[in-house]
């Protein structure tokens, strides 16, 4: 009896002394009311003690692409702007793309007070160029013949052969080649290994304090913010620390929200629901439904392996896309919040000028021949309408005008036409049973497996969900397979349908498909059995060849001609149909207005809303402080 | 007690138990190697998979070049035996290698950083657990009728089978987010640099309490029970009828003669809880953001990351054996009577 | 009779077997109804209990009590063959290894240390990956069981080596009583409790790996079962949006399976045992 009494005091007691202490998160040193805290898209990171991102997979988005490196250039996707950073004007090339003139900007510093010169940029790309195992050795080994330092700000780099795009490798859209300090580098022995720890920023923030497991890194703003282009272009950026915290799963971090612990959180649609209803301060990018980033510049849905039977036969192809009602497959995939796009790009604001709406009446006219003197036209118009009544009967407040329509919901998809994709696939052979299940031409029922991804909350793997349901409905014994094996898997091309991108998103501004195409390309497709470089469609035409090679020659500062070769290129993806966009990939953020406010919502999109992304440090001197 | 048979004791189960204990470390460690690799996930694939879906741009031309240049540093360029002998010769210097998919982070270091949140929380946990479950089940055997005896059995009864994650997130939400006494997660507090200091150490135990506690009431509750069940058929026994009847006192029976014949399987399920710490919690450090063993094994099951995993194996499986050849050898004192023929 | 009849004296029996009648009655039903449970849409999503929906409907447009017939007939599927193929398995290497020594023990606790040291749930992991395809109920079973019984075998052992030692075995083979005999007769009863708490938390411990395997994703997520059907209800942020009947549902069963279970086998352990029936029952 004492004993129990013994042990209840002693936990009561445990109890009251360790509520004493400091309540928050934070350390002491940290005041709250100038602390940015956003969570870390990647989850937690595994080297914390690695800041050497220019060799393998380093989790940078803990801060060092967003706050501690400076790119050449970046491009902002919501303003469609591309924004000079270490460099103080867009790159110059020469009359046949052969040199390409670098002019960086003056007045920028290394936090540790060395300037930043060209012959950092020359040390960064012979350094890489020469040591096999960093991430861009091979295309610069490729590409470059020679870079030197004409004087202290400008750097020329003489290309191997005619290269237009050359200087994408510096443009930072998702990452790119950011610039070593060359009075660290210079004396290290092995590249490869150097951890870079402290690192030495070219940016507005230097490295605080991490977390030995990876859970937290913070970053501290530099005294000379000023000598940074981030300070030089937009002001001082308010936040004195920046927090980027890993949580576990997404009820932590709208937990974390609500308590006021996470200022910016990329969650999933029901998480993002979930801390909307519950928070008070709490808003999504969007102030009513949908409430997602619905300008995010990648494109999701199916991509077909174009070498494996029957997927390499385009009827077919088109004929599973006619049976899919795009409307049910949203509503699977995320609750309707996502806007639609039949092109192999995302209907981004950018992008409905120079593509959408040029393509709207060939679109319309695009027809498809079933044999035997049957055609018919596959597109509808209609779709964001139907949408908006299923989040209508959803009880979500949803937009009047179409206008506001076709932004949330975007221009159009496919028609939802089993009995026309029932043609198609008669005409080829294939064939249903008494129990309306479809064969193949060889007489097997039919089986297609959609791989995903185990993450449920990743939108591929939504995809994969929403893909075989509609199929089953469709007669077709339709799984979806979550693997953990999932890049592996396609990379090596062992898949029927998967989820990876159906075509790689392009730059986000500016009419250039180049990044899009190129991996479509017949010299990219390597055969069934080894890994290929390109598209994991393994697709490749002729008509897209020339196409492809049209574009390399194209000068991309001329919109018109760029746009025009895009336009015939993203006609013959549909013509052929090797994978199938679905919707944008929509971000679930949200932003607490507790501490921090003036976000970049979309009513007023001064910048990119992403915190994962190099931008990020473009937000920072237009947040306001509340002063809590 | 064993003295005149010492050196028969050390030669007929000392020995053979040393030579088991090894043999079978020898098969752990080489199943943990062999197995990842027969399994799809490329660590080299998954590093590119990863790069790629998260912003480097992979010009298509170059990629092949990119993934031999890795396998080559990876060391996955020999053959399997030559991966094997290589693994064994550096094994016996004390160095697992670098992780693959956490390049160029060494496994030693990984793992030598998620072991002290482990084995900080996870041996207080078990061993607390088990003392716990031990007195207040041996007592509650011992009078099994009494109403706070009924009272414990509903209540373990309940909380025993609560799927582990429900349970955490429930302890979360209430305590972090309805009553916020306790972190919402991570190991310590955002931006404090360790530090030997009270404060700091308060910090850690504060943020350590809500999954110490989670584990520590399933674990108290599985050992109530089963100590319990001991108990009660122990307790049948005529020798504890006969002490009864001579006037021991009931607090004497229970110590002396109740829980020491108990010992035994209740030792073993002692000595096997410490030997799996070494797996780590996952969903406790998935609920509660913190830091430990189990996030980096499974990271590396899912990455195919070779290095990491024969590393976190081989430390769990000597771990195991350790505990179990120790427990061996501790058997003979705790129960006299077993002999060994 | 006689011993149905007593066993009833129990309450705690007689609780438990109604809740598993119950239970039982829930998986007959499965059979029929009306609802596919591997699709979606088939009602509208979300909606609390109502008459049409007993237990309201879920984010993926199911209705959550057919769904629940399916989740506890495959969960007690799985746990039925994953308990009982290692309760064999640990019995019968137990009680071998303890009994007759030797040789024997060596090799038993041989193997069964092999299988204890390996970080268990790493290759249930690594298993489970490799086998995704072919994961079906069955063969989530029979892995779970093949790697669940080594840590009560050596339990089981333990207790027979202490058993071995005591009067009543001594007098038994000294009395000329045969081996097998003496272990049915005079061991089996003795091991029972064991047997049974081990069993119970095999169990519990199957339903808790098959959560946690569906937790990680690696589950085949169309098949419904608890831990499956809880999977869902975490990742859809059913607690924190509210939907108390999606996520309450697979836990108060998981709860009602563990309670009934428990129940059953402490009353049938405590009348098998010929002491405690005695003081339960009397003499009569």
């Amino acid at each position: 009896m004492n004993m129990r009494w013994r042990i209840l005091g002693i936990a009561f007691l445990g109890i009251t002394i360790l509520t004493i202490p400091v309540f928050s998160q934070l350390a002491p040193s940290l005041p709250r009311s100038e602390t940015l805290i956003v969570d870390q898209l990647t989850g937690r990171t595994g080297a914390p003690d690695n800041f050497n991102e220019w060799v393998g997979w380093k989790w940078r988005d803990r801060g060092m692409q967003q706050l501690m490196n400076e790119p050449l250039w970046s491009i902002d996707f919501a303003t469609g702007e591309i924004i000079n950073g270490l460099a103080a004007t867009l790159p110059e090339y020469n009359g046949d793309f052969t040199q390409v003139t670098i002019r960086l900007r003056e007045g920028v510093y290394w936090s540790d007070g060395v300037p930043i010169t060209a012959d950092d940029v020359v040390f960064t790309i012979e350094l890489i160029k020469s040591t096999p195992g960093m991430n861009y050795q091979a295309p610069l080994e490729s590409n470059v013949n020679k870079a030197y330092a004409v004087d202290e700000h400008t750097v020329v780099i003489e290309l191997k052969q005619p290269n237009s795009r050359f200087h994408t490798y510096f443009l930072d859209r998702w990452g790119c080649l950011w610039i070593m300090p060359k009075h660290v580098f210079k004396t290290v022995t092995d590249p490869l290994t150097f951890q870079f720890n402290p690192p030495v920023s070219s940016g507005p923030y230097v490295l605080h304090s991490y977390d030995p497991s990876g859970y937290w890194t913070v970053w501290e703003r530099r005294e000379d913010w000023d000598r940074t282009p981030t300070g030089i272009l937009f002001g001082m950026p308010k936040p004195k620390y920046v927090v980027f915290r890993a949580y576990g799963d997404p009820a932590s971090k709208v937990l974390g929200m609500l308590r006021h612990e996470l200022d910016s959180a990329d969650l999933t649609a029901e998480a993002l629901k979930a801390v909307l209803a519950q928070g008070r301060t709490v808003r999504a990018y969007q102030p009513s439904f949908p409430w997602v980033v619905n300008s995010d510049p990648c494109i999701t849905g199916l991509t077909f392996n174009t070498m494996k039977p029957p997927y390499d036969n385009p009827e077919v192809r088109w004929a599973l896309v006619l049976a899919i009602d795009i409307v049910n497959y949203e509503s699977i995939a995320v609750d309707g919040m996502a806007p639609v796009s039949p092109l192999h790009i995302p209907y981004l604001p950018g992008y409905a000028a120079l593509f959408f709406e040029p393509m709207e009446e060939w679109l319309k006219e695009f027809t498809l021949d079933l044999g035997g003197g049957e055609t018919f036209k596959p597109y509808d118009p209609e779709v964001p309408f139907k949408l908006a009544e299923l989040a209508r009967s959803r009880g979500y407040a949803v937009p009047e005008t179409p206008e506001d329509i076709k932004t949330a919901f975007g221009p159009g998809w496919w028609k939802y036409a089993p009995d026309v994709a029932e043609k198609l696939l008669t005409k080829n052979g294939f064939y249903r049973d008494e129990a309306g299940r479809w064969h193949l031409p060889d007489g097997s029922l039919w089986k297609i497996r959609v791989l995903g991804r185990s993450d449920l909350s990743h939108l591929s793997t939504r995809n994969s969900i929403a893909a075989a349901q509609l199929w089953k409905e469709f007669g077709i014994a339709a799984e979806a397979v979550l693997s953990v094996d999932f890049s592996s898997l396609g990379l090596t091309g062992e898949f029927e349908v998967t989820t990876d991108w159906p075509a790689f998103e392009p730059w986000g501004a500016g009419p250039d498909l180049y990044r899009t195409l190129s991996p479509f390309h017949s010299e990219n497709v390597a055969p069934l059995g080894e890994t290929t470089p390109g598209h994991v469609s393994r697709w490749s035409s002729p008509v897209m060849d020339q196409l492809i090679d049209q574009l390399e020659t194209t000068d991309p500062t001329n919109v018109g001609a760029t746009a025009a070769v895009g336009i015939e290129s993203l006609k013959v993806l549909i013509q052929d149909m090797p994978s199938i966009p679905t919707f944008n990939y929509t971000g679930f953020v949200a932003w607490d207005e507790y501490y921090w406010t003036n976000w970049p919502g979309i009513e007023n999109p001064y910048a990119q809303p992403y915190v994962h992304w190099g931008p990020f440090k473009y937000m920072l001197p237009f947040l306001n402080p509340t002063g809590r | 007690m064993l003295k005149g048979g010492r050196l028969r004791f050390f030669r007929r189960y000392f020995l053979p138990r040393l030579a088991q204990y090894l043999l079978v470390t020898f098969i752990g460690i080489n199943v943990a190697f062999f197995i990842p690799r027969l399994f799809p996930s490329d660590p080299v694939l998954e590093t590119i998979g990863t790069i790629r879906s998260q912003g480097t741009y992979l010009d298509p031309a170059t990629v092949d070049k990119f993934i031999s240049d890795l396998r080559e540093l990876y060391g996955l360029e020999g053959t399997i035996g030559e991966q094997y002998v290589d693994f064994w010769k550096r094994l016996f210097r004390g160095d697992f290698g670098i992780s693959l998919f956490q390049f160029p982070e060494p496994v030693l270091s990984l793992i030598g950083k998620a072991i002290p949140w482990t084995v900080g929380l996870l041996l207080t946990s078990t061993f607390l657990s088990w003392l716990f479950g031990l007195v207040i089940g041996g007592i509650a055997g011992y009078y099994p009728n009494r109403l706070w005896v009924r009272a414990l059995d509903a209540v373990s009864m309940l909380v025993r089978p609560l799927p582990y994650y429900i349970f955490a997130f429930i302890l979360l939400i209430i305590f972090a987010y309805v009553v916020p006494w306790f972190p919402l997660g991570g190991g310590s507090s955002i931006g404090w640099r360790p530090e030997l200091s009270f404060r700091f150490f308060a910090d850690v135990i504060r943020h350590a309490f809500l999954p110490f506690i989670s584990l520590t009431l399933l674990g108290t509750a599985a050992m109530y029970q089963m100590t319990k069940l001991v108990v009660q058929n122990i307790n049948a026994e005529d020798f504890v009828q006969y002490a009864q009847l001579g006037g021991v006192k009931g607090r004497a029976i229970i110590s002396k003669y109740v829980l020491r014949n108990a010992m035994l399987p209740l030792f073993t399920n002692l000595v096997l809880s410490l030997g799996q710490i070494f797996g780590g919690a996952l969903i406790t450090e998935i609920v509660f953001s913190y830091p430990g063993l189990g996030t980096l094994t499974y990271h590396a099951v899912v990455s195919g990351d070779y290095n990491l995993i024969l590393g976190v194996t081989t430390i769990s499986v000597v771990a195991v054996t350790t505990c179990i050849f120790l427990a061996d050898l501790v058997y003979p004192l705790l129960d006299p009577r077993v002999r060994y023929r | 009779m006689k011993v149905i009849r007593d066993l009833f004296r129990d309450y705690r029996f007689v609780v438990s077997f109604l809740v598993l009648t119950v239970l039982v009655g829930l998986v007959v039903l499965s059979a029929f109804s009306p609802y596919d449970p591997s699709r979606w849409l088939q009602t509208p999503k979300d909606l609390p209990p109502s008459q049409e929906h007993l237990l309201g409907t879920d984010s993926k447009g199911q209705d959550v009590f057919w769904q629940a017939t399916f989740a506890v007939r495959n969960s007690l599927l799985i746990a039925i063959i994953a308990a009982g193929l290692s309760r064999v398995i640990a019995l019968l290497i137990g009680l071998v290894a303890g009994y007759r020594g030797g040789g024997w023990d060596k090799f038993f606790m041989f193997i069964t240390d092999s299988f204890l040291v390996m970080p268990l749930f790493l290759f249930i992991v690594l298993l489970a990956m490799l086998l995704k395809d072919r994961l079906s109920l069955v063969t989530l079973g029979l892995l779970l069981g093949v790697f669940g019984w080594a840590w009560d075998a050596r339990v089981i052992r333990s207790q027979v080596l202490s058993l071995r030692e005591r009067e009543f075995t001594k007098t038994a083979v000294l009395s000329g009583t045969k081996t097998l005999s003496l272990v049915v007769k005079e061991y089996i009863p003795h091991v029972t409790p064991i047997v049974f708490t081990t069993l119970i938390n095999n169990m519990s411990w199957v339903i808790g790996m098959e959560i946690t395997l569906a937790i990680l994703g690696l589950l085949n997520m169309d098949i419904p079962t608890l831990g499956v059907m809880l999977q869902w209800a975490i990742s859809y942020q059913a607690m924190l949006l509210g939907y108390w009947w999606w996520y309450l549902t697979p836990t108060v069963l998981a709860v009602l399976l563990f309670v009934a279970l428990y129940w059953l086998s402490v009353s049938i352990s405590e009348y098998l045992d010929p002491r405690t029936r005695i003081q339960r029952v009397g003499m009569g």
